[in-house]
This record gives C-alpha cells, structure tokens and sequence, in this order.
C-alpha cells in the first residue's frame, strides 16, 4: 500500500519457481537489501498492467509459517502487518500434495490471497492433470495453473491477482477447522484465545501454532492474556504434546482431501538420473562437484569476457585523458585523481561487474535448474562442521580463481548469517593474483624450496579458516542455530536462459552503484595517501611508514615491505611492483598498483639485494593472508549489505596477516 | 520397527513415529514428513545425509536426525 500502488507478497516453499514469478513479473525493476533490522535478505520490485503500478515482495523461500528461522519470522511478521495487500502462495504442481502444506499453514490468516500451482509443465510432462477450478471451489480464492517461466501467459495471473484484490478473497478454512477441532483439548485451548490478538490472524491460527510449540507466537499470547485466562491457556496447551504432528496429519489430511477429486493419481517414480548417479557416488561424488565448478568458473568468462574487455577501454582511454589535460596544463592533482583514480577505478569496476555478472549467471542457472541442491547434498558432512551450508564449498573453490567471484557465487547461499560466514572464510583461500606472484617470489629466494612455501601456505589457509570458523561461527551461526539439513533435491529442470539473463543484469546495474560506492573512496584515499609532487620521499605514505617502521620491523616488515604489504590491500598483482619501485626509486607506488609503471630492469635482483630470506618469507605470507583486493571488499560488501560485517573481515584479515607476518618472520629467524 | 538412519538402499515403509523437540518436528513435517505417510529409502551412505523419496519428492535428511523417525518396513 505504498503511495497507492498495490503490494503483492509472494509466499512458497523452495523450488515452488517463488523467484522466476518474481523475475518474470518485475524484470529489471528489482532492488535487493535486508529487512530492516534483520540479517535477511529483502528483495523488492515493481510492475505495472492495464496502468496499475504493483509493489512486488518476494518473501523468503521456507517451508512453514513457524518460528524455526528469522527467514520464517520475517515472513510472518510482513504478513501480518497488513503492508501487503495480496499474498500470492505458490505451490509447485508436480509436487502438490507437499509443497502444499505452505497453504495449510497459511490458512487462518486474514490478508486476501490466491493461489499459484506453478511448473504445470512439469506436472503435465509427468502425466498429472489438475482441475484448477475444483480446487478453487473448495477454498474460495482464486486458483491458477500456471508456468511462471513462460512470462508470455501471465493473464491468467493477473486476472486472479486483481479478483483477489477488489473481491478481498480469503481462504475457505472450514474444512481444516473441523479437522483441528477433533484434536483432544484443541476447541478449550482455541477458546482461551480471543481473535486477532495477533492483528490479522484467527483464534484457529493462533492455536494451532501454540500447539506446535511456537514460543514466539505462544509469548505473545501470554503478553496479552491475564489472569484466569492465562492459567487456563497454559493448562490447556501443556496437553498437546508432539503438537506438530497432529497439526500435520490434519494438514495432509485436508490436502489430501483437496486433491482427491482434482487431480489424478499418478504413482511417481524415482528415477534416478545419470548425472544423479555420479553426483551422489560415495567415492566420486566430490570430484565430481569439484569438476562441475570449475566447469562453471570457466563457462562463466564467457559472458564475462566481453564486458572484461570494456573495462580496458576506460585503461586506454586514461593515456589520451592524460596527454590532453597536460595539454591544457591541469593540475597534476587533477590529472592524477581523473586518470590514475577515476578512471582506473572504473576500469577495475566493469571488470569485476563482467566477472560477477558471468558467475551470478552460470551459478543461478546451477541453482535453477537443481544441480546447486545436489552439491549441496554431497558437501553437507564437510561444510556442516563449520556451521555452513553444502553449497558454501563452492565459494571456496571459486575464491581458488579470484575472490570477487568467490563473494559474488555466495549469492545462492539463502541464509545471510551463513553467507557472511562464507565469504569471511573464502577470504583465507589464496587467489588467483597470490598464486602468480608468490611461487614466483618463493623461487627467487628460495629455489628449489619454494614447493615447501607452497605447502606451507595451502597448510596456514586450512588453519587460517579453521581459526576463522571458531571465531566467526560464534557470533554468526550460533549452537542453537545449528541444525541437520533437511532438504528437497527437486528434479532437474531445463533453465532459462532468457529471463535469468535479463534478472542477473538488473541486478549487475544495482550492483554498479553499490561497487562505486566502495572503490572510488578506497582508491582515492590510496592515491591521496601515495601521492607526491617530487620523489616517494613526498607522499604521506612515506613519512607514516618510516615513521611507523620501529613497529611494523616487528612484523618483519621494513618501511617498503611495510608499504607493499598495505598497497597489497589494493590489489595483489602490484605487490611485488611496489616494491621494485621503492627500491629502484622509480614510478610511483600508484602506479605500481595498477601496473602502469614502467618495467624496471634486474628487478629480480634489486630484491634480492635488499630482501632478507625471513623477511621475504614473512611478506608473501602477508600479502597472501590480507584483505584480497579492494574489488573484493566491494564485491563483499554487495553481497552482504553490511557496511559493519564488510569493515570486520577487512579489519580482522589486515590484523590476521600482520600476526601471521610476525608468527613466520620469527619462525624465517630462527631457521635461516 | 526400525529407526529410518538403519535402512539399506531401495527399502520402504510407513513412518509409524517420529520423536524429537518442538522444531524438528515442525521443520520435519513440513517438508512433508508426517506418521502414516510412505517413504522410500534412496541413498543411505556413510558420512552423508540420508536421501529419502516421499509425496513425490526426493529429500536429504540429516542421519543423526533420521534416527527420531521409526519406520514400518513391509518385511518385518
């Protein structure tokens, strides 16, 4: 009810096709941030037919109404109040009779709905046949059989979303009444409870969720209730014991009821498919997760790849942007910000925007069409033990290749604690720019026993996000939050290519202002910091490093070690840059960073010369184990939408490898 | 009656009960799992979840949990 426009929620169970509804309704007029106040993640849109504006929630994916998780919460709490005017329930057709039972759980709420038997296709396909107006008849709202995917028929939709609308339907609860008033103590308990005392929900509702053992809905009650009343409620509610069984038999019950006469019985079989079979294998299955992601990794640069290549035209177009304001005899304070900063920034942006946009499209599409469920399934064991999700493995391996991949794959991850989680621990996986530079650092200056630093990197990492789980887990995926999976493997369906394309773009364009945000500031101070008339001698940089150098000799660093390492927080790839550098007195540290210095000759050498053996060993496990890049931050914030969380992995990985430095330098001391 | 963790591969049987706190439960029948209804055991592999068929769907159960649910095999 947001400025005359109407609102519609979405409600279902995962896979029930909640978000290609979603995206096939609002397009690219999407915008996704957190409920406020909460660690889940909102996603909102809009749309207009026949000259009405519509304000799209897409409500969490869960499979109840219950207070299992803040997902579940927020769901209730937006339905209750009152915002939207219509709640859409979906359910998925091939698999009525289960996904079904959102509806059921719904039934006692007051807010108009109608309802959605999406992926007729599918059920179609199987041989079911579903007589959508026998259903409708039953519970008195509307009823469409739909396929949310082929966005071309969407009338049947809006019709039923503008009857729900002017004729206020609300489901015909009748017959799960008389089921839930054959439970022994239901109608004395039911009674204790008066009417909308949680604004919107029926007695029926109310009680049927006390018997289930719902603290958050019983406390409420028990806010509002005094006296005599009270004792009454409590009395009459400690008789149900195991009350979400009973609840869910009469649920099914009247489901089955529902669907006795609308649609066909067709016994389901399993079939187990070929890339199932591989999948869920004892002994391969994790290989062939593995494999499957790297596929994906590789796959998704070829979208990527054609954005990437933009980027480098705002790279060329800084050569030319430089000559003519030198030309015109611009401040080189100008000139710098325009080219060195500016411009290089949105250089770095559109690559990563490329790169995120290929991954969120292959890793949707693997989301999509099943296969995410799966890896899921067979990463379970593993990634359960830090609190995680399956599906966070993939992250992890993405990070291998670059870490703003590794952030922006976490998008499929649906629960934001773990999410966060997740990325906070992908951060500790070298990336692709640490793996060019280090093997090569390690060689220079320790021959033939750069394999060992090698090891010992890969061994601080798994180290590194054991200690990150402890300290990160705590806070974000608590004990009690912890809990075995249960979830659906839905059958694979064929993706769409199309819509998904369009949705992942939209979002690539919200993102755009989001990265901005981030890179530009961070560079800009960067640059500020680095920058200097004359010699490095001149920036700010310089005087705090020399200064600060006592302290940071500590952690094995010199001031030009010192300064690489935080010029490393910009981007890998420059470390080594920056150093060659300062010590050949050439360039400037910028530059350095983006790699716009010129080459230096015997570079190799000038670092050998001025490098101690510990030292080098105490700076490639520092630049390894910091912050990733600044893109990757960006990339972080994103997706987490949290400035704090963002601002804690980034404090916590510069402070992490400072200590990590300090631990090996002294380790370098004493064996060298 | 046997806990649902102890069945091999390809046996069935009818959920006869199921135990556990308040939130299992709830979370356990709404994915559909409730006494009476058939399931199929699909996969049952060490040092993984459990997968199960039921209502027409497949679904991957944690086995520590799994063994809150008793089932009524057809063979005993």
């Amino acid at each position: 009810m947001t400025d005359g426009k109407k609102t519609i929620a979405l409600l279902g169970q995962p896979n029930s096709g909640k978000s290609t509804l979603f995206n096939g309704l609002t397009g690219m007029k999407q915008h996704v941030g957190n409920w406020p106040g909460k660690t889940v993640e909102q996603k909102q849109g809009s749309f207009s037919h026949d000259g009405e504006e519509y304000v799209v929630m897409d409500l969490p994916g869960t499979y109840s109404l219950s207070a299992n998780s803040d997902e579940e919460i927020v769901t209730r709490d937006y339905i209750s109040s009152g915002k939207a005017d219509v709640v859409c329930i979906l359910a998925d057709s091939s698999q009525l009779e289960r996904s079904l039972f959102m509806l059921s759980d719904y039934a006692g709420i007051k807010v108009p709905c109608f309802l959605i038997l999406n992926l007729a296709d599918v059920a179609a396909d199987q041989g079911k046949t579903i007589d959508a107006e026998k259903i409708r008849r039953k519970l008195g709202i509307p009823v469409v059989l739909m396929s949310a995917t082929d966005v071309k028929k969407y009338d049947n939709f809006f019709a039923a979303l503008n009857e729900a609308i002017s004729k206020k339907t609300t489901l015909d609860v009748s017959a799960l009444e008389e089921r839930y008033s054959k439970l022994d103590g239901f109608e004395e308990l039911k009674a204790e409870i008066p009417e909308d005392l949680i604004p919107g929900c029926s007695s029926t509702w109310m009680a049927v969720k006390t018997i289930e053992g719902d603290k958050v809905v019983r406390a409420k009650i028990e806010n509002k209730l005094t006296g005599d009343s009270l004792v009454r409620f409590n009395s009459h509610a400690a008789r149900f014991d195991k009350g979400a069984l009973l609840t869910g038999e009469c649920k099914f019950s009247w489901i089955d009821d529902l669907l006795s006469d609308s649609v066909n019985k067709v016994t389901a079989t399993v079939k187990t498919s070929k890339l199932d079979k591989a999948l869920t294998n004892k002994t391969w299955g994790k290989v062939v997760v593995v494999l499957i992601v790297i596929g994906g990794l590789l796959l998704s640069f070829i979208p990527a790849v054609p954005i990437m290549l933009l980027g480098s035209v705002f790279t060329a177009l800084a050569v030319p942007v430089r000559n003519a304001l030198n030309a015109a005899n611009a401040s080189p304070i100008i000139t710098g910000i325009v080219c060195d900063v500016i411009l290089q920034s949105l250089a770095n942006i559109v690559k990563m925007l490329g790169f995120a946009f290929g991954i969120n499209l292959v890793f949707g599409m693997f989301e999509e069409s099943g296969l995410m469920a799966r890896i899921s399934y067979v990463f379970d064991n593993t990634m359960s033990k830090m609190g995680l999700q399956g599906k966070s493995v993939m992250p992890f391996l993405v990070s291998f290749g670059c870490t703003i991949g590794g952030a922006s794959s976490s998008r499929v991850i649906d629960n934001w604690n773990q999410k966060v989680l997740t990325i906070a621990l992908a951060w500790a996986v070298p990336c692709g720019a640490a793996w060019a530079i280090i093997p090569m650092l390690a060689a220079n200056f320790f021959g033939p026993y750069a394999v060992l630093v090698i090891i010992a990197i890969l061994l601080v990492m798994l180290l590194h996000i054991w200690i990150t789980a402890k300290i990160f887990g705590r806070k974000l995926v608590k004990k009690e939050d912890r809990y075995g999976i249960i979830m659906e493997l839905p059958p694979y369906h064929k993706p769409k290519w199309g819509a998904m394309f369009r949705f992942v773009l939209g979002r690539t364009k919200d993102m755009f202002f989001r990265v901005v945000k981030v890179i530009i500031p961070v560079c800009l101070l960067f640059w500020i910091l680095s920058y200097s008339a004359g010699s490095i001698e001149g920036s700010a940089l310089y005087k705090i490093g020399t200064a600060i150098e006592p302290v940071t000799k500590v952690f094995g660093m010199n001031w030009q070690l010192f300064m690489a390492f935080i010029a490393s927080s910009i981007g890998k790839e420059g470390a080594v840059g920056v150093l060659t550098a300062l010590y050949s007195q050439s360039g400037t540290i910028y530059g350095a960073v983006n790699g716009t210095n010129e080459a230096v000759a015997n570079s190799t050498q000038l670092l050998l010369s001025n490098i101690s053996g510990p030292q080098a060993l105490a700076f490639m496990f520092a630049i390894t184990f910091n912050v990733p890049c600044v893109v990757a931050l960006a990339a972080t914030y994103q997706e987490t939408h949290s400035a704090k969380w963002t601002a804690i992995i980034t404090g916590y990985y510069t402070l992490g490898a400072l200590i990590i430095s300090f631990l090996v330098y002294h380790i370098g001391l004493l064996i060298m | 009656m046997k806990s649902l963790n102890e069945l091999k591969p390809n046996s069935e049987g009818i959920v006869a009960s199921i135990d556990g706190d308040a939130r299992y439960l709830s979370r356990i029948t709404s994915i559909g799992i409730t006494p009476g209804c058939h399931i199929r055991v699909l996969k049952n592999d060490k040092n993984r979840p459990m997968l199960v068929f039921m209502r027409d769907t497949m679904v991957a159960l944690n086995k520590e949990e799994s063994k809150n649910i008793k089932i009524e095999t057809r063979d005993n």
